[in-house]
């Protein structure tokens, strides 16, 4: 049992990411920079919806589905917003539930896939949300959007400045993170062994369809969440924000920050965001950067960027 | 009934190009194992080598498809043969290495040729009048070409040795090399036939339609949905489902309009996938 690292006992690749987030609620105190702001918002939605994508890859399935349940819980906080119901906790509890309920029946259909069949329908899954956003103009306000959305009220005092959203985007992050993590801890073993021999996972009593159902449904919820921060950021849902192409966004931050471990889509989202940033006006050039990196991590990188840095600080400490 | 002929003639038309499309994809899957990401990327690829061709180096447009075609082949066999092959029998890293890919494709499209739509003219214009009946001469002509290469590929894969390798290696691997079938020059050679034929559809069609950056996406899409339609690997599956979408995509157009039709297809195939995940003529699935 020696060979063991000790992390697995105390999860501190978990606990790292948790105060990741408690101290980004310090960076509005110290600056007051709008474009750290904007950076950070925008990495604090993507890193929600990079969990996402990094719960299902957990179990070796790769999910192009994020946009399709991010869309679900942006768009019901959008159409709460039409009746003025903006309480953060009850609006927080709506874009985790709904998404996760919706993703129960589905998750009963696309589950019975495995691996390619997985990937694909999840790809149009987004694509069948993207189409039902533009033909139910009536709930979604169609090609328009919805906009004027109100904003997030806590105990009734609105979250209105760009000092408050990024506040509330980092709770919902922290939120998530915490979710994800107890996720993802408690049932390490059973991911495990779906990722690494499904078949053989199965035959040795392991109830498979059970771990994937729960890690799609909480996938989902997380989706929702990022929405929700998505949505509040730009006070309108439309469906140009949850394009099936920002799918392939979410998971190149998980796998070149590294699919091994939670701290994984934390750095590869963070990296990855900043880097879109120093293009600056050129931010469609960053899709090439993110696929030529994708092609490095799988081919000679497995463990993208965490898991690397760790191997080599393990190779380190051994020398 | 002169607007559902007309529409039947769309349909058939729409079908043949998503055959050709369905046709690589699926044969890249069935004989690989790998499931291509970047094949919109070698249509939007087809399109903009044409485009060029007849643009900047004042070819003959028949010419700038012929270099579509090799060039696209060419660029697919040499990734396959590169990067694919190390990683062949991992589902997984081989999406993300064609993911990957795309991602360059389109970047590198959208530095050269800018985001905008080129201004990529089909050379033959005019219509062919039947009585009521109007069909562009343009859509005829991808449907003759279209047809041409589908039973060239027919041809290629049912009665030539190579093709019959190909199948062998699609059927089972492992017999297939103990035959002696040498999958690194196959496999390359598989790769690059698909990739032709989707530059060869982009050289084509894109004229036609539109030729951005972005029109790759929407034809990955169709490609997914057709053959999981049809069932991953199958070949018959891939052409008979080709049309079915392709149809089912005219009419819809002709008769609701808007994006309904897109919408039944979609649900359609997710409903198709709970009673038969294997699709219209799919076998078991293949250890995926």
């Amino acid at each position: 049992m020696t060979l063991i690292p000790k992390s697995r006992f105390l999860g501190g690749a978990e606990i790292a990411a948790v105060l990741v987030f408690v101290a980004a609620f310090a960076v509005p105190a110290i600056t007051k920079s709008v474009l750290i702001y904007s950076i950070l918002n925008q990495a604090l939605v993507g890193v929600v919806a990079a969990q996402s994508v990094w719960i299902m890859l957990r179990m070796n399935l790769l999910s192009f589905a994020s946009p399709a349940f991010m869309a679900i819980g942006g768009y019901t906080v959008a159409i709460a917003g039409q009746y003025e119901i903006t309480d953060v906790f009850a609006m927080t509890a709506a874009a985790f539930l709904v998404p996760a309920l919706v993703a129960i029946p589905l998750g009963a259909l696309v589950l019975r896939l495995r691996g390619t069949y997985f990937v694909l329908v999840t790809f149009v899954l987004s694509q069948i949300m993207q189409l039902l956003l533009f033909e139910t103009p009536g709930l979604t306000g169609g090609s328009n959007g919805i906009s004027g959305i109100p904003p997030a009220t806590i105990f009734g005092t609105e979250l209105a400045t760009n000092r408050q959203v990024v506040l509330f985007a980092c709770g919902i992050a922290l939120f998530a993170t915490i979710i994800t993590a107890c996720l993802t801890r408690f049932f390490r073993q059973h991911f495990a062994a779906i990722e690494e021999n499904e078949i053989l996972a199965e035959s040795l009593g392991l109830v498979v369809w059970r771990y994937k159902a729960l890690g799609f449904v909480v996938a989902a919820g997380i989706a929702g969440l990022a929405g929700y921060s998505l949505v509040t950021m730009l006070l309108t849902a439309h469906p140009s924000s949850f394009d099936s192409g920002t799918a392939v966004d979410f998971i190149a931050y998980s796998i070149i920050g590294g699919r091994s471990s939670i701290l994984g889509p934390i750095v590869g989202t963070a990296l990855m965001v900043y880097a879109t940033n120093l293009f600056g006006t050129h931010g469609q050039y960053a899709q090439g950067l993110y696929g030529v990196l994708i092609l490095v991590v799988v081919l000679a990188l497995r463990g993208g960027i965490v898991g690397t840095v760790s191997t080599l600080l393990r190779k380190a400490r051994g020398a | 009934m002169e607007q559902f002929l007309q529409a039947t003639i769309i349909g058939v038309s729409l079908g043949t190009q998503y055959a050709l499309l369905a046709l690589g994809f699926t044969l890249i899957f069935g004989i690989l194992g790998v499931v291509n990401f970047s094949h919109g990327g070698f249509y939007m690829l087809g399109g903009y080598v044409a485009y060029a061709c007849v643009a900047h180096a004042g070819l003959p447009y028949p010419l700038a498809v012929l270099v579509a075609i090799l060039a696209t082949g060419a660029l697919g066999w040499v990734f396959e043969l590169l990067l694919i092959e190390r990683l062949v029998d991992d589902h997984l890293a081989t999406l993300m290495l064609t993911l990957g890919l795309y991602l360059v494709m389109s970047t590198a499209m959208l530095e050269i040729f800018g985001p905008l739509s080129m201004d990529f003219r089909f050379p033959v214009t005019g219509a062919l009048r039947a009585g009521p009946i109007y069909a562009p001469l343009e859509n005829l002509v991808v449907l003759g070409v279209c047809l041409i290469a589908i039973l060239g590929l027919w041809l290629i894969l049912f009665r030539t040795d190579l093709g019959r390798a190909l199948r062998a290696l699609a059927d089972d691997r492992s017999v297939a090399m103990a035959q002696g079938l040498r999958p690194k020059i196959l496999f390359p050679a598989a790769f690059a036939l698909a990739t032709g034929l989707a530059g060869l559809t982009g050289a084509l069609v894109t004229p036609i339609l539109s030729l951005s950056p972005g029109v790759a996406d929407p034809v990955l899409a169709t490609s997914f949905l057709t053959v999981i339609l049809g069932g991953l690997g199958s070949l018959g599956g891939a052409a008979l489902a080709a049309f079915i979408v392709g149809i089912v995509e005219a009419y819809s157009s002709v008769y609701f309009g808007g994006s309904i039709g897109a919408l039944v297809l979609f649900v359609l195939v997710l409903l198709l996938l709970v009673f038969r995940p294997q699709g219209l003529l799919g076998r078991e699935i293949r250890g995926a």
